[in-house]
């Protein structure tokens, strides 16, 4: 379980994160929504350990995280995927597998044998398969298209295994179609490897169809959490963010 | 994407048995020192021996610079100061100390290991252009000391009066003979060790740390003890090209030390190209073939020298390993569309 | 190390006053090269690497004029001109090939250019030291301050670097063009949006920063010999004196500049032998503790 206590963070006095405490089950699917510059990406650096918390806890089945590297946070199972494709341009995608495997098995300083290490194989096929990579497993990082990057980035993220897995929008710079194909394989994933899934996601239409669970932030707080039902009718959510110009797929 | 990027392009097979590609790599290295070694038996020329000896020294350094530039991206400017330490180290070594070839060759690479280990850990946290110009200015203190501290090092005279060669396991290098197969021999087996670290896991580390090192750090890389790893390594492997360099001039001077030879050493990466692991050693050749020649035809080689870094950075945009690689690659492709 | 002669200076007002000044001039000239490269890295976010030749251009031109016309204020504009020409020149026709592409190729133009500068000098100088000389109007009796030797021409000297740099602070806070240069540090894209010709800033800058480094150099030829590669330890210096002050600082260049200045001129007095050592020393210091350097923004 994933549990954020008290989190917080402030850029020069602006809180981009204010008293965050929230619960994150095992084997949950949860939308992270709120108007632009509501925190949603603070909120995972924060977790993730790009920025390092004022005050605070991020425990993962009741070890505290917060504070810690980024090698450290994903060591102890909190994978992330980016809002940009963030992948390594000129390895080709089987490459990029077979070496996140490795750095995850403790062997990305080993010397004496050459790449790629046998016992990462597996690993990196199941990834490729899952995430539909493994027919351009040939091809250089930088030539693949956008909705490959993002996929990319995702499987980069899923090959190391871990116990939660944090997106930032996974459909970011999508088209309309291109998004609903994202997002089921989002939902395929976490029902096939049964991890904890958030997921930062703007398009409404997507959020309240697939998310069981949402939370909505808004200047660094929480506003609400629930069910989509739930999130619908609170006028909070409908006074700040539903209500405004910021309705259904306003920000593609 | 940054354009001096080394190893890429590689189409790696993983099928194939990546215990049969070391052994490749193993056998290319043996038979290029047998006709190294053979070179000899051919010819009497010193010169052309000579020559081989001073591109095992400068190859050595400037492939280890590759490792830095080309697989981590990290532009070193001051990686010349481990050249000058490796040849002021070992020749004092063997001046002062009056120890065997093996005992001062590894105490000096112990030393190398302790300057690069501090060094490093300042350098590699900076910036791009920072960690140039701060490694850089490393490598003027290291001259610096050196000029002014007489007693010690000669200062601008350098180590004069000849290194003591005495002779181990029936080596002698005092011999010409004997020190032009001991150098080929360092410069196999360096370049062999080089290979493998860029073809390791490790090497693979390098490489994502070059094209994305915050990503890097999100598969669970510690970033900044690959950096310091590589950067340490590198610098052993500079400092034996720079202890063939006193063994050949059997001494050691302040501009073994200079920034030039950094200069030069980044020069002979962009010459040669970065694409293919041997790029930089074909660059020391040309460099090496150029400096000989210019240096013949006129006092102003700078000038010359110049031109050709201009011709190369600005119109070629790349070296000549990378044009013979990218040929080769598109060879490759035309033919597999056709079969 | 000769401890005691640095404390006994420390104590002494004549050896105060001799090695403060004599700290502060090589402050001041290496100010002038260094607002030069932090000016153009702000701008341009490119180091020029060779910027160490502008300084010796601009004290070879300086010392040709000198001897053609026997006006010291005739060499001194020489000195700065001539070289905010090569400035201008090596920028459009080089530099902005390069720009947007690895920091390894743009060193590399550079180092092309320090190799081929330096020998342009020797052509045309000859390899040897060469010697301006001091200007007839500044061979006159040196004042005492506090006991203290200081020649007349120190007091130019810092007065002239001073004033360049009232004058450049000024400018870039102030003047229409000084705003259009800050913004282009700031946000180069908005700058061409404007409708703002961005190469004509950039090439203007690079002038601007040559031109002062040529009028450093042009400075220091009446008290330092000239030779080919003089420029190369004045930039390694500079570069020093913008990681301590901060990359894209004018103030940060300054005040590193001066405390560079006098860290040489003291340091040569308590540790003769590790005087540059000293310097890299101060440099390291600040970096571990500052990555960004005293006054500067961006984290490094």
């Amino acid at each position: 379980m994933l549990e954020i206590r008290g989190l917080s963070k402030s850029f020069g006095g602006v809180k981009a994160t204010d008293n965050v405490s929230l619960d994150f089950a095992d084997g949950s699917l949860t939308a992270v929504i709120g108007p632009n510059g509501a925190g949603k990406s603070t909120f995972f650096n924060l977790i993730t350990g790009a920025f390092r918390p004022d005050r605070g806890q991020v425990l993962l089945d009741g070890v505290d995280l917060a504070g810690r590297t980024p090698p450290e946070i994903v060591r102890h199972g909190i994978g992330r995927a980016f809002q940009v494709a963030s992948i390594f341009p000129s390895l080709t995608v089987e490459e990029t597998m077979l070496a996140a495997v490795g750095a995850d098995q403790r062997r990305a300083g080993v010397l004496h044998r050459r790449f790629p290490l046998a016992e990462t194989r597996d690993r990196a096929e199941n990834a490729m398969e899952l995430l539909g990579l493994a027919n351009k497993r040939r091809r250089t990082a930088a030539t693949l298209s956008h909705g490959d990057q993002k996929l990319l980035d995702i499987a980069l993220a899923l090959v190391l295994d871990p116990k939660v897995l944090l997106l930032d929008e996974p459909t970011a710079g999508m088209g309309t179609e291109e998004r609903w194909r994202m997002i089921d394989k989002v939902r395929e994933l976490w029902e096939r490897q049964k991890i904890t899934v958030v997921f930062i996601e703007h398009d409404m239409d997507i959020v309240f169809k697939i998310a069981p669970e949402i939370v909505v932030l808004c200047y660094g707080r929480i506003l609400a959490r629930g069910t989509p039902e739930a999130i619908r009718r609170n006028q909070d959510v409908i006074d700040a963010y539903l209500g405004t110009d910021h309705h259904a797929g306003a920000h593609a | 994407m940054s354009e001096l990027q080394a190893g890429q392009g590689t189409a790696l097979d993983v099928r194939a048995d990546t215990k049969s590609t070391r052994y490749r790599d193993v056998l290319i290295a043996l038979a290029a020192f047998v006709i190294l070694a053979l070179l000899p038996a051919f010819t009497g020329s010193k010169f052309l021996l000579d020559f081989v000896i001073r591109c095992a020294a400068y190859g050595l350094f400037a492939t280890s610079l590759n490792l830095l530039v080309g697989y981590t991206g990290l532009t070193s400017f001051g990686h010349g100061m481990f050249f000058g330490l490796g040849a002021y180290g070992f020749g004092l070594m063997m001046q002062k100390a009056g120890v065997s070839v093996p005992v001062a060759f590894v105490s000096t690479l112990l030393i190398v290991l302790v300057f690069a280990a501090v060094i490093g850990a300042i350098c590699v946290r900076l910036k791009e252009i920072y960690f140039a110009f701060v490694t850089l200015a490393f490598q003027m203190l290291i001259h610096s000391t050196i000029l002014s501290w007489v007693s010690f090092t000669g200062g601008d005279q350098g180590l004069r009066g000849g290194i003591p060669r005495p002779p181990f396991l029936g080596i002698d290098l005092s011999n010409h003979l004997h020190l032009y197969v001991f150098s080929c021999a360092l410069l196999v087996l360096g370049l062999l060790l080089m290979r493998q670290i860029a073809q390791s896991p490790f090497g693979y580390t390098l490489r994502m740390i070059r094209d994305n090192a915050t990503r890097a750090s999100f598969v669970g890389i510690d970033v900044y003890r690959a950096k310091l790893t590589i950067f340490v390594l590198a610098a052993l492997f500079a400092s034996v090209g720079g202890m063939i360099m006193a063994l050949f001039v059997s001494g050691a001077y302040p501009e073994f030390a200079y920034w030039t030879i950094s200069g030069e050493g980044i020069f002979i990466n962009m010459l040669g190209g970065v694409t293919t692991f041997l790029g930089p050693m074909v660059g020391t050749v040309l460099l090496l073939i150029l400096n000989d020649t210019v240096t013949r035809l006129t006092e102003y080689h700078g000038i010359v020298l110049g031109i050709v870094i201009l011709f190369f950075a600005i119109g070629l945009r790349k070296g000549l390993m990378d044009f013979a690689w990218e040929w080769y690659v598109q060879r490759r492709d035309a033919a597999k569309e056709r079969g | 190390m000769d401890l005691d002669a640095l404390t006994g200076c420390l104590v002494t007002s004549a050896c105060l006053v001799t090695q403060t000044t004599s700290g502060l001039i090589i402050g001041m000239l290496l100010f002038l090269v260094a607002v030069g490269l932090t000016l153009i890295f702000g701008v341009l976010k490119v180091v020029n690497f060779s910027h160490g030749a502008f300084y010796m251009f601009g004290a070879y031109f300086a010392m040709t004029a000198y001897q053609a016309t026997g006006s010291f204020a005739l060499a001194m504009l020489a000195g700065a001109i001539g070289t905010a020409i090569i400035g201008l020149v090596f920028e459009r026709g080089f530099m902005s090939r390069v720009y947007g592409r690895d920091v390894l190729m743009q060193l590399l133009v550079c180092y092309a250019f320090v190799l081929i500068f330096d020998d342009v000098v020797r052509m045309i100088w000859g390899p040897e030291f060469k010697s301006m000389g001091m200007p007839a109007a500044f061979q006159v009796v040196p004042l005492f301050i506090a006991g203290g030797v200081v020649p007349p021409y120190y007091l130019l000297l810092i007065g002239v670097a001073l004033a360049a740099a009232l004058v450049l602070g000024l400018g870039l806070a102030r003047t229409r063009i000084g705003k259009v240069i800050r913004a282009a540090a700031h946000n180069p894209g908005m700058v061409s949006a404007l409708g703002i010709n961005t190469g004509l800033i950039y090439g203007g800058v690079f002038a601007l920063g040559g031109g002062l480094a040529g009028l450093a150099g042009a400075l220091a030829a009446p008290v330092r010999s000239l030779t080919p590669g003089m420029g190369f330890s004045v930039l390694i210096e500079s570069f020093i004196v913008t990681v301590i002050g901060g990359m894209g600082s004018i103030l940060g260049a300054l005040v590193g500049a001066l405390l560079i200045g006098l860290i040489r001129s003291f340091g040569s007095l308590g540790f003769p032998l590790f005087t540059e050592g000293l310097m890299y020393l101060f440099m390291v210091i600040v970096l571990v503790s500052r990555p960004s350097g005293l006054f500067g923004k961006e984290v490094a």
